[in-house]
């Protein structure tokens, strides 16, 4: 885990956001520190928050309570808007700006830019730099826009679902040149996605949102050693007690539990170590759970 | 500060050379006009004519006498919709356009702030808004002054000259530029920001006119002057059409009672009556500079307001 001492790629404190004064919270009472360096996968269900926390994280809103750092500075500021990168989900450029125009724009607008980047990936990708960019394919322009983003040198790439509208075979083009730049030099990465299975090859630290709440930050290695996936007799449920069960599922009399052990497991369970897809879904499902208790409680 | 400047040009200079062709062909047809104007009144034709709103009348055949004045008011009625014109197509797309696309959060990812951001685009605008309303009126004024208060030409007082002349143009057009920046901030779309516009600024046009008909803003002066005597000429005044008559104890009645323009008939019913005096309500050419003064501040502080609030509202909207 890390410390406070640690730099952090991105951190919050008691964060809190509402899109408006008397509407309901997005976000309420986050509290989260990803360590820099790290590809962190941003998770959660749809309204969970996702959005809203990069927006926030990007200086695109501003906090109704707590405070959110990118990289240490406040959101927004020239410290943090120089090194901070973000793309949003639907990834706004000007139609009629020719791609060449588009990053003369980044270069213009951003204080250390490096052509070679954006140029490389746009290339990659097959774009002529005349093309007019609201004549591009979906996948095209999702290109531009990183290469634009990536052109800025940040040491923080924000990416709000990166990945949706884009077929599989460019989804990994796309992936693979995001990991390429994050392994040849200082970046950290924070992506949302809706596709778990893309995650569990490249993310290492997973954030994950429910209801505007965190549910989890940590480590994606110390989250496969944590959880394990039981199954057993429905009767033996009572031997669970002692460790903490993120989902439980009851199959007529057979039980499959999610949990993270505290101690040896009693009982005769078949047990297995669970993928990062089956423990982040068991912890997104969880929360329904969760959510159902509360409202009985209430 | 530079780069938000060059993205400013980058997406308003197709603008900039739209108003840059309106003043070339405005400034070309002006001079053409205006040259023609002149030849007119070299030619002697208007010398014999005096200088009150009276018709002018060629000696032979008695009909009235004009210059050709249709262009000049044109000019003046462009200069009347430049707030519209310049407010829908000018002012509505600044921020709105980049609203409908969501593009300003990707302009606001890039290393500049909001603050240049917005103050770079508003201020191009504010500039190409200055220089175009800025030329035409004066355009306008250079055009109109050898026809100025002539009965043969144009009048201060008439809504083209008015209007579409002087500061308050200036006023106007930065007052519309600021209603168009507004309403896209606020519409989201361009299309909606573009009606928006459109209705506040005509209705702002219209009141502005009703302000100058009914002389709220600047009141009329009464001229009063003994029935024994000749009035002073109506000349290059504004008249209100108030005419009438004085009694001893001051009771302003209409002039009806004592229809004669002079003589021992005026003489004879006014003291008849009891009246001593006549009088007429009118403003004197010098309000031209009045009017103006009010317009320019009212148009132009309207302007100050709402790019305020369009300041306010930007921080907690975009």
């Amino acid at each position: 885990m890390t410390g406070p001492d640690e730099p952090a790629a991105l951190s919050a404190t008691g964060l809190g956001f509402r899109y408006r004064a008397r509407g309901g919270w997005a976000l309420r009472d986050c509290g989260f520190t990803v360590p820099r360096g790290r590809i962190t996968a941003l998770v959660g269900r749809n309204g969970a928050g996702k959005s809203t926390l990069l927006h926030l994280a990007g200086g695109l809103l501003r906090p109704a309570e707590g405070e959110i750092r990118a990289l240490d500075s406040v959101p927004g500021t020239a410290s943090a808007r120089s090194r901070v990168a973000l793309v949003t989900q639907d990834k706004p450029l000007y139609p009629r700006f020719t791609v060449a125009d588009t990053l003369r724009m980044g270069a213009r607008l951003n204080s250390r830019w490096d052509p070679a980047v954006p140029e490389r990936v746009v290339r990659e990708g097959g774009i002529a730099p005349g093309a007019r960019v609201g004549e591009l394919s979906p996948g095209q322009r999702t290109r531009v826009a990183l290469a634009l983003a990536l052109g800025k040198r940040p040491e923080l790439l924000l990416l709000d679902e990166p990945l949706a509208d884009l077929d599989p075979v460019v989804r990994g083009e796309v992936m693979a040149t995001l990991m390429t730049e994050a392994a040849e030099r200082e970046l950290s990465i924070v992506l949302s996605s809706h596709v778990l299975p893309e995650l569990e090859e490249t993310c290492d630290w997973v954030l994950l949102l429910r209801d505007g709440r965190v549910g989890l930050s940590e480590d994606t290695g110390t989250l496969r050693e944590d959880h394990l996936l039981v199954t057993g007799h429905a009767d033996g449920a009572a031997a669970l007690a002692g460790h903490d069960v993120v989902h439980r599922r009851t199959h007529g009399r057979q039980l499959t539990a999610l949990l993270r052990p505290r101690g040896p497991l009693d009982g005769d369970w078949h047990v297995t170590h669970p993928g990062l897809e089956e423990i982040l879904l068991g912890h997104l499902r969880g929360a329904e759970a969760l959510a159902g208790d509360l409202k009985e409680a209430a | 500060m530079k780069g938000s400047l060059w993205l400013a040009w980058r997406q308003q200079r197709v603008l900039v050379g739209c108003g840059a062709a309106v003043l070339v062909a405005a400034a070309a047809l002006a001079a053409h006009f205006r040259s023609g104007m002149l030849d007119a009144l070299r030619g002697g034709l208007f010398d014999h004519c005096a200088p009150g709103p009276l018709y002018c009348t060629r000696p032979s055949d008695g009909l009235p006498m004009f210059l050709d004045i249709e262009p000049l008011k044109l000019l003046g009625a462009l200069n009347i919709a430049l707030p519209v014109l310049i407010g829908m197509f000018w002012g509505a797309p600044l921020l709105g356009r980049d609203r409908e696309l969501g593009t300003h959060r990707m302009v606001l990812a890039q290393g500049v702030s909001r603050a240049q951001w917005f103050t770079s685009r508003l201020a191009l605008a504010a500039l190409g808004t200055v220089a175009v309303s800025g030329t035409l009126a004066w355009l306008f004024h250079w055009w109109w002054e050898p026809a100025a208060d002539r009965s043969y030409g144009l009048f201060w007082y008439e809504t083209t000259a008015l209007s579409g002349s002087g500061p308050s143009t200036v006023a106007a057009a930065l007052f519309g530029l600021a209603v168009g920046t507004l309403a896209g901030l606020l519409a989201r779309r361009v299309l909606a920001a573009m009606a928006w516009t459109l209705s506040v600024t005509a209705a702002t046009a219209f009141l502005v006119q009703w302000l100058h008909r009914s002389r709220l803003l600047v009141p009329p002066h009464r001229y009063v002057s003994q029935g024994t005597r000749p009035k002073p000429p109506m000349g290059d005044k504004w008249s209100t059409g108030n005419y009438g008559l004085i009694t001893a104890s001051g009771r302003r009645e209409p002039v009806l009672n004592c229809p004669y323009p002079s003589g021992p008939e005026l003489k004879e019913c006014m003291a008849r009556h009891g009246y001593v005096a006549r009088f007429y309500e009118a403003n004197p050419a010098g309000d031209y500079w009045t009017v103006q003064w009010y317009d320019t501040a009212l148009l132009g502080g309207l302007a100050l307001v709402l790019t305020a609030a369009t300041v306010v509202l930007l921080r907690r909207r975009v």
